[in-house]
């Protein structure tokens, strides 16, 4: 007994050490993917009141820039607009039922808080539950895709941004659809990785990568960025490099898409996965 | 000893504030992100128990952790850190020992000692933070050039702060 008193004694600076790191590491451990974002979020719930005042003052300044990139989005959207084409269907009257066709919603909201410097980059959006959002919805800016949300609150929901380790969505080339895995690869903030693309294909500099639709979570042909650069040094596949269409820095509206008909998709693979 | 609570408690307080609306809202060059709480371990008295630097430094880590969203990171790391201070004072000890009841601040022992001294405990600290935070080996040298770069930003900002608090 004495002994084991005197070996207590003895390691204890260790013995302390080795418990704290374990419970550091629990907690580490038990907060998946995304840290705790929800937790944290209602932890810090005077925190985040505050930075939405700064964010609203910082925005202040922003102005001029946000109504540019409205402006233009506008223009975009006109483009897009049914009576900008001339219409070839003259021989039938369509019925144009928007209730039964209709699979993503918009949600329109703006960043509070975001982080940049990290490895595991998430922003946090004003809009939670009480407006409908809810985990799993994609949230895009105005050049093009941004995050998929990943913790929801009352009214604050907490997004994983493209600029995470743990972030993967398929991806596509617009030209031929032929379709890959997007990853950020870490450091630089304006470039992602496509990667499982095979040597046969031909890739262009400045051929346009758009979302595949695959997941559920992003509709299709949403804005992902241009090839900047690729080699076919190692392996079967391509190294490319994606410049990304958003510019993480002057991120402040950005939509949140909600997928109408997920649940059923979802539960449709999931009923598939069972049978095999 | 009263006062000596009550001090670094202020200058907890103080660092916490700092770190978490200003150096957290910092970034040089992308993927630079000083980290200054650390001060609070570097400047606790030499004597201190060790079972308690290691309780403060964890608690100071996971003070940093709630703000941050990273629950245990910062904890751990600051732990480890705290683990390895007596161990780098005993390295850089003067030739007859610390005398009682000194602070490990530039005006004991020199600004020369201090740099090596927050050096030492800041690249180690930055070390296990970012190779916890990555959490895998493939970017080992993408996260060592990050390790190096945040800890000269850290360093810096450490002796600056620490020169206005001498100042004040």
């Amino acid at each position: 007994m004495r002994s084991l008193l005197n070996f207590l004694l003895r390691y204890q600076n260790i013995i302390i050490l080795l418990l704290l790191e374990a419970a550091a590491f629990y907690l580490l451990a038990n907060s998946t993917s995304y840290h705790n974002a929800k937790i944290t979020n209602s932890l810090r719930g005077c925190e985040t009141a505050m930075q939405e005042k700064v964010a609203n003052f910082v925005e202040y300044f922003k102005l001029r820039e946000i109504n540019n990139t409205l402006s233009e989005e506008n223009t975009r959207l006109r483009n897009t607009l049914e009576r900008t084409y001339s219409n070839s269907e003259i021989s039938f009257f369509a019925v144009n039922d928007s209730v039964q066709r209709q699979q993503y919603v918009y949600t329109q909201a703006y960043v509070v808080n975001q982080s940049l410097t990290k490895q595991k980059n998430f922003f946090t959006l004003n809009k939670g539950t009480s407006h409908g959002i809810d985990e799993g919805m994609a949230v895009v800016g105005p050049d093009g895709i941004a995050g998929v949300i990943v913790g929801v609150d009352k009214n604050f929901s907490v997004a994983m941004s493209l600029l995470n380790l743990d972030f993967r969505l398929s991806a596509r080339f617009r030209k031929n659809g032929y379709f890959g895995s997007l990853n950020w690869k870490g450091l630089d903030r304006s470039l992602l990785s496509f990667d499982e693309i095979p040597h046969h294909l031909i890739v262009n500099i400045g051929d346009t990568i758009e979302t595949s639709g695959f997941s559920a979570l992003f509709p299709a042909g949403l804005m992902v960025g241009c090839v900047s650069g690729f080699d076919d040094k190692d392996g079967d596949f391509y190294n490319i490099d994606v410049k990304l269409a958003t510019d993480f820095h002057n991120l402040n509206y950005i939509y949140i898409i909600g997928n109408l008909k997920r649940y059923e998709q979802v539960t449709l693979e999931e009923s598939i996965e069972e049978i095999k | 000893m009263i006062t000596g609570i009550i001090k670094n408690t202020g200058l907890f307080i103080f660092l916490l504030l700092l770190q978490i609306l200003l150096m957290d809202n910092i970034e040089f060059s992308g993927y630079v992100n000083p980290y200054i709480y650390l001060l609070f371990i570097i400047l606790l008295p030499v004597e201190i128990p060790a079972w308690l630097l290691l309780i403060l430094s964890f608690f100071t880590g996971l003070s940093v952790d709630l703000f941050n969203g990273t629950p245990g990171m910062h904890a751990s790391a600051t732990t480890f850190a705290g683990f390895v201070r007596p161990y780098i004072l005993r390295i850089l000890a003067p030739r007859d020992g610390y005398d009682t009841g000194v602070l490990p601040v530039p005006g004991a022992y020199g600004w020369r000692w201090f740099l090596v001294y927050v050096i030492l405990i800041v690249t180690i600290h930055h070390f296990a933070l970012f190779y916890i935070e990555v959490f895998r080996l493939a970017y080992f040298f993408s996260t060592l050039l990050r390790v190096l770069l945040s800890s000269l930003f850290s360093i810096g900002f450490i002796l600056i702060i620490q020169l206005l608090i001498v100042k004040r």
